[in-house]
């Protein structure tokens, strides 16, 4: 059940269609820039994802990619990142 | 083969009643599969999503979709095609109800085609049994409807091929019995064994709910239990304690902000609970996405002080309340509980002193001999009235010396508590404050993961269930007060993160500033992640998934499945 990191980007005809991917993409991982997400997940939430987007898009329109960065915990992805810092999301307890 | 002639019950089946309700027919084959998954979904109501579940429920969302007709089989021509999608048949006398994904033929024959999510395996029989078992229990239906059925098919929807299954002798033998077996399991409420060491359970979604080799282990004392109930439990408890905070849901997210300003959003899958402390607005569409999902939300005072908590419709697992309540009846069972969670809690007591005394001019070997002693005087004694005793002095002998496990004052950074004993309402020092926060915080820990395996918080076997205290929730966390709030207390304050000016002393109590708090939250979840080597399974775990293992052995317990209930103490 161990987790791994991904890069999700995605290119939507429609523009219905893609603020409904983006509020979903919304609710598995963190915006990144335009139409591309950094996502945290197990193996199930992957599967789940996988499912939901395939029920939004239009396959012959629509594009949508999913690059695993390998196991979340410990393992630094190899990213280069300039202008910004890109920052691998952690599991922790959210307090305010 | 040379097949066992085994005791069957008689066919025809007694018709089934308008009492019981018909069972899916998807039972008989997680029967086929192991019998203990039929029973615990079926008549406990558990249920757990695996990447084999979600997958196999998107894999089916086309062929769900209805379409096509199934005329009466009386009313079928010669010529007549069938070609129908989605149709849900029943059967009293089999007591079954089938959703078939495509039913296809003609007057002379119909096959039901069964969709599977993977490849077709290289098997000699074509497929495995349970789905064999499935589809022939729809066949079996279909003849009850008067139609005629010689062959099922299973459709594998990444290999995209199809394996036809004979609706033979052996086949229709081996579904009756399954059918009979579930039904003798469901009626006789006792829960079927684990299996054995079998790689079914690595892949069986159920599989932390079921706890295969720890049960067997507890049983038999054979085989090292595979750490195949660990997997890590994703999501964490969101806390909002701010001042006039607002928690909203927001598509898949929920939003906290304060003044109408936005501070955090928290993705909704990746919470566990939702925490309130004080004066926080939540909205009803919050509550009801919350509840839907099955994330409880607790209540507390803004001092912390535990109120309640919101669930949705709660556990459909009925059998463990009725055996919790009807142990609580029972004397020697509670007694015999109570001793158990004493002991360990005095022995982890123990252990916390031995490992983080700090006092170099005080030699603690008495100290450790007399809390030995009374851990052992908790196996004698024979009344809980005799017990309390025990763990009162226990605890006096404790407390007594708390104040040796925190860094001197004059370190760098650390200024001193001043902490005699344990005094609780109202604290009147920092570290009473901040013991008592860490209760709390473990009392809910505890009531939500008994609610979430199942049982009711507030019938418990050592506490009485007065005054609207959460008994079991009570009981539960006695071992677990040292290891885990005790334990968040001293690495608090030994570490610099909660100090004396983060406590604010009005008329003879202390109490925590908000900032320090927060702290002091993200100290003791950090000791809820903390990962320890379980004692007996020699598997590591966190204590936040501890907790939900430990709850499960005592619905175990409860249930007969295992001998005793194994308490959690550490070296
Ligand atoms: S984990 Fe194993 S024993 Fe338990 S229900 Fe699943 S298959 Fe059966």
């Amino acid at each position: 059940m161990h987790e791994h990191l991904y890069i999700v980007a995605y290119d939507i005809a429609d523009p219905k269609r893609w603020r409904r991917v983006f509020r979903l993409m919304k609710g598995y991982g963190e915006w990144l820039q335009l139409s591309v997400f950094q996502c945290r997940m197990s193996r199930t939430r992957h599967a789940e994802l996988i499912a939901l987007l395939d029920g939004i898009i239009h396959h012959n329109h629509d594009h949508i990619v999913l690059m695993d960065l390998g196991p979340a915990e410990g393992v630094k992805p190899r990213v280069v990142s300039l202008g910004k810092n890109f920052e691998a999301i952690e599991r922790a307890p959210i307090i305010v | 083969m040379d097949e066992q002639p085994q005791q069957e019950l008689p066919l025809p089946f007694p018709e089934f009643s308008g009492d019981l309700p018909l069972m899916p027919a998807r039972m008989v084959n997680e029967y086929q599969y192991c019998p203990r998954l039929a029973y615990l979904e079926w008549v406990q109501g558990e249920w757990a999503d695996s990447v084999d579940t979600v997958d196999g429920r998107f894999k089916h969302r086309r062929v769900d979709r209805p379409g096509g007709k199934l005329p009466p089989a009386d009313a079928l021509d010669e010529g007549d095609r069938i070609h129908a999608r989605s149709i849900t048949l029943s059967s009293n006398r089999l007591g079954l109800i089938a959703k078939m994904d495509l039913i296809e033929g003609d007057a002379a024959a119909v096959t039901p085609v069964d969709y599977k999510r993977g490849k077709r395996p290289h098997i000699a029989q074509g497929a495995y049994d349970p789905e064999r078992v499935q589809v022939c229990v729809q066949g079996l239906i279909l003849e009850e409807h008067g139609y005629r059925c010689a062959e099922g098919m299973l459709y594998y929807v990444e290999s995209k091929e199809r394996v036809r299954v004979p609706l033979d002798d052996e086949l229709r033998a081996l579904t009756r019995r399954a059918i009979d077996g579930l039904r003798f399991i469901a009626a006789g409420g006792q829960m079927p064994p684990p299996l054995e060491d079998s790689p079914k359970c690595p892949r069986c979604s159920l599989v932390g709910i079921c706890l295969p080799d720890e049960v067997r282990y507890l049983r038999q004392g054979r085989i090292e239990p595979r750490p195949l109930a660990v997997a890590r439990a994703t999501a964490l408890p969101v806390y909002v304690q701010a001042y006039k905070a607002r928690v909203a849901k927001r598509g898949e997210t929920l939003e906290i902000s304060i003044d109408d300003k936005k501070v955090q959003t928290a993705r909704l899958i990746d919470v566990s609970e939702l925490v309130l402390m004080g004066n926080v607005y939540v909205t009803t569409p919050t509550l009801h996405e919350l509840m839907a999902r099955g994330i409880p939300i607790s209540w507390h005072s803004f001092g912390g002080w535990f109120m309640g908590y919101t669930q949705g419709t709660g556990h459909k697992n009925v059998e463990l309340r009725t055996a919790q309540y009807r142990a609580s009846f029972d004397e020697p069972t509670c007694l015999r509980l109570a001793k158990g969670l004493v002991a360990a809690k005095i022995h982890n007591s123990r252990t916390l002193l031995r490992r983080n005394w700090k006092d170099d001019t005080l030699d603690p070997k008495h100290l450790l001999d007399d809390l030995k002693r009374d851990q052992r005087h908790c196996a004698r004694v024979d009344s809980q009235q005799e017990l309390l005793g025990v763990e009162g002095s226990a605890a006096a002998r404790y407390f007594g010396h708390f104040d040796r496990l925190i860094r001197a004052s004059g370190a760098e950074g650390a200024l001193s508590f001043d902490f005699n004993r344990r005094n609780r309402r109202p604290p009147a020092d920092p570290v009473n404050a901040l013991l008592s926060y860490a209760y709390t915080l473990l009392t809910r820990a505890w009531h939500v993961t008994l609610g979430a395996v199942g049982f009711d918080p507030y019938r418990g076997y050592y506490h009485q269930p007065r005054y609207g205290r959460p008994a079991l929730a009570l009981d539960m966390m006695e071992p677990f007060r040292p290891l885990i709030a005790d334990s968040a207390v001293i690495q608090a304050i030994n570490n610099g993160e909660v100090r004396p000016s983060d406590f604010i002393s009005a008329a003879g109590s202390v109490a925590l500033s908000p900032d320090g708090r927060k702290r002091f939250i993200a100290a003791f979840e950090r000791r809820m992640s903390h990962e320890v080597t379980h004692p007996l399974f020699g598997y590591r775990v966190s204590y936040r998934r501890l907790l939900e293992i430990q709850a499960r052995l005592l619905s175990r317990y409860l249930l007969g499945d295992i001998p005793d209930y194994p308490n959690f103490t550490t070296r």
